[in-house]
């Protein structure tokens, strides 16, 4: 058990460490908000469209998501302006 | 709390619609969501057969947001059970986003004790009727806690890391004093410590990729679990967990593959627990006290297919396992399988039917499980 632990955690690190570049940060800055709503929806539920909510009730879902699912504060206002744009 | 709660609730929805009337946009808002269900069950316990429709749950959230930076949100749980109308809370809480990366909260809210209970429960979100072995009642794992949380995310050259830390009343140990069958089982709905130590837990969620793809979490929950003055005071406990979720669209599959695990453990410190004899006085045992369960989970929906038909269709299955502790009087080692069919009639309403085998060693009876469980549920959110 204790190996498992310290090869977990060595690997979580090494993953962590390999998978964070310039680059990468660039893709994600770079994503639009129709983009980030297809992806970050249905990690836990199937994805909402945009006619499904009025301007009102999307800024009161967008707080609660926010907090609830942990969406960075870039990723929430783009992806919450989309739905507010497009309803 | 009935009498409190029905009114409370009748004085939100009549608000709600006066609220609607007026047509100047006011600064706070408030919106009431949640989700209900309706079914029906069909039960094989050892060639014992059942069957009967259920009026299931019905669960309003009422949102209130009071500026871009301060929110309430609370959800209350109806279910009608035994010729009753039985009432929970299953949250209350405040929350204050601090800056970008931090946000407070405080009440009772849901725990981030892995992701099952936090996100997948409701019956619009969960893919399957029941839930794992492990969860729920009789489960080994917290649902929620009173006390404060402090959460957030933060990425690091791209890739995300998410976070909470929470302090709560913290589970409470059944001694055996009352219900000697349950000596050395885990409480967790505490709305007032038993004790002054108050439990730590946390989660940390780290998603590798950036198209949000995969998040793997750990948490932990410590806590003294014995009441205040008794022979269990320094009794702790100690609960971890490990998540995994991968969800993504895979073009040759025409659709979107869903995988969702939870591995949960539970160790209890070592305690001295009674047992009434049948000619009066007690026979003193203890037991090596650690559980754990498990559910894995993955699901399909071919939702690039050219059929509005098949595009609504979900296809699940789900494997969950549960152990709690040899020598407990409420030991068990149960194993489960799942198989569901859901059809999608909005994006959060669906018709499961679901087909669920248990069997195992334990439970109540203490004797062999053996059930077969079809069931067709309707759970829609509002
Ligand atoms: C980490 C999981 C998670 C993610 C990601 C997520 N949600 Fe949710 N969402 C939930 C849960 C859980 C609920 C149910 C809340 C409850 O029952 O307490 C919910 C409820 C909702 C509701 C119903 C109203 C409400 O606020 O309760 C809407 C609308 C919604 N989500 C929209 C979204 C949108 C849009 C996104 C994408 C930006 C999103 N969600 C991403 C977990 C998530």
């Amino acid at each position: 058990m204790k190996t498992f632990k310290i090869v977990s955690i060595i690997g979580f690190i090494g993953f962590a460490t390999i998978s964070c570049s310039p680059e990468r940060a660039a893709i994600v800055q770079g994503k639009s908000g129709v983009q980030l709503w297809s992806e970050t929806c249905m990690r836990c539920h199937n994805t909402p469209s945009p006619a499904d909510f009025n301007d009102a009730d999307w800024s009161t879902i967008e707080m609660h998501m926010r907090v609830r699912a942990n969406l960075t504060a870039d990723e929430s206002k783009k992806i919450f302006d989309f739905l507010r744009s497009a309803n | 709390m009935k009498r409190i709660i029905l009114p409370i609730l009748a004085m939100f929805f009549v608000g709600n619609i006066i609220a609607q009337q007026d047509l100047k946009p006011s600064k706070t808002q408030f919106m009431i969501r949640g989700y209900g269900s309706a079914g029906f069950q069909s039960l094989n316990d050892e060639g014992e057969k059942e069957s009967s429709f259920n009026s299931g749950t019905f669960a309003p959230i009422m949102l209130f947001k009071f500026s871009d930076k301060f929110m309430f949100e609370t959800e209350m749980e109806f279910a009608y059970e035994n010729g009753e109308l039985e009432t929970a809370l299953e949250y209350a809480d405040v929350m204050y986003i601090l800056n970008d990366y931090m946000t407070i909260r405080a009440g009772k809210f849901l725990l981030p004790f892995g992701t099952f209970m936090e996100r997948l429960h409701p019956s619009w979100i969960n893919k399957l009727s029941s839930v794992p072995l492990g969860f729920g009642h009789d489960g080994i794992v917290p649902s929620s806690g009173v006390g404060v949380e402090l959460r957030g995310t933060f990425t690091v050259s791209g890739s995300k890391f998410n976070y909470a830390v929470y302090s709560t009343n913290g589970p409470k140990l059944n001694d055996g004093s009352m219900d000697p069958d349950e000596a050395g089982i885990l409480h967790f709905d505490n709305y007032e410590d038993n004790n002054k130590n108050k439990s730590l837990g946390g989660r940390i969620g780290y998603l590798p990729f950036t198209d949000s793809s995969t998040e793997i979490g750990f948490s932990f929950l410590n806590s003294k679990v014995g009441n205040t003055e008794s022979d269990y005071e320094k009794i702790g406990a100690k609960l971890i967990a490990y998540d995994f979720s991968f969800i993504k669209k895979v073009n040759p599959l025409a659709g979107i593959i869903d995988i969702k695990a939870q591995y949960n453990k539970s160790l209890v410190d070592d305690a001295e627990y009674f047992e009434p004899l049948d000619g009066g006085g007690f026979e003193e045992y203890t037991f090596n006290n650690t559980s754990n369960s498990f559910y894995a989970q993955l699901s399909y929906k071919p939702t690039m297919s050219a059929s509005n038909f098949l595009k609504n269709i979900e296809l699940v299955g789900r494997y969950s396992e549960l152990n709690t502790p040899e020598g407990a009087e409420w030991e068990s080692n149960v194993k489960q399988t799942a198989f569901g069919i859901n059809y999608w009639l909005s994006w959060r309403s669906a018709l499961k039917v679901n087909y669920q085998i248990t069997d195992g060693t334990g439970g109540h009876g203490g004797g062999g499980i053996d059930k077969k469980l079809f069931t067709i549920q309707w759970a829609f959110g509002i």
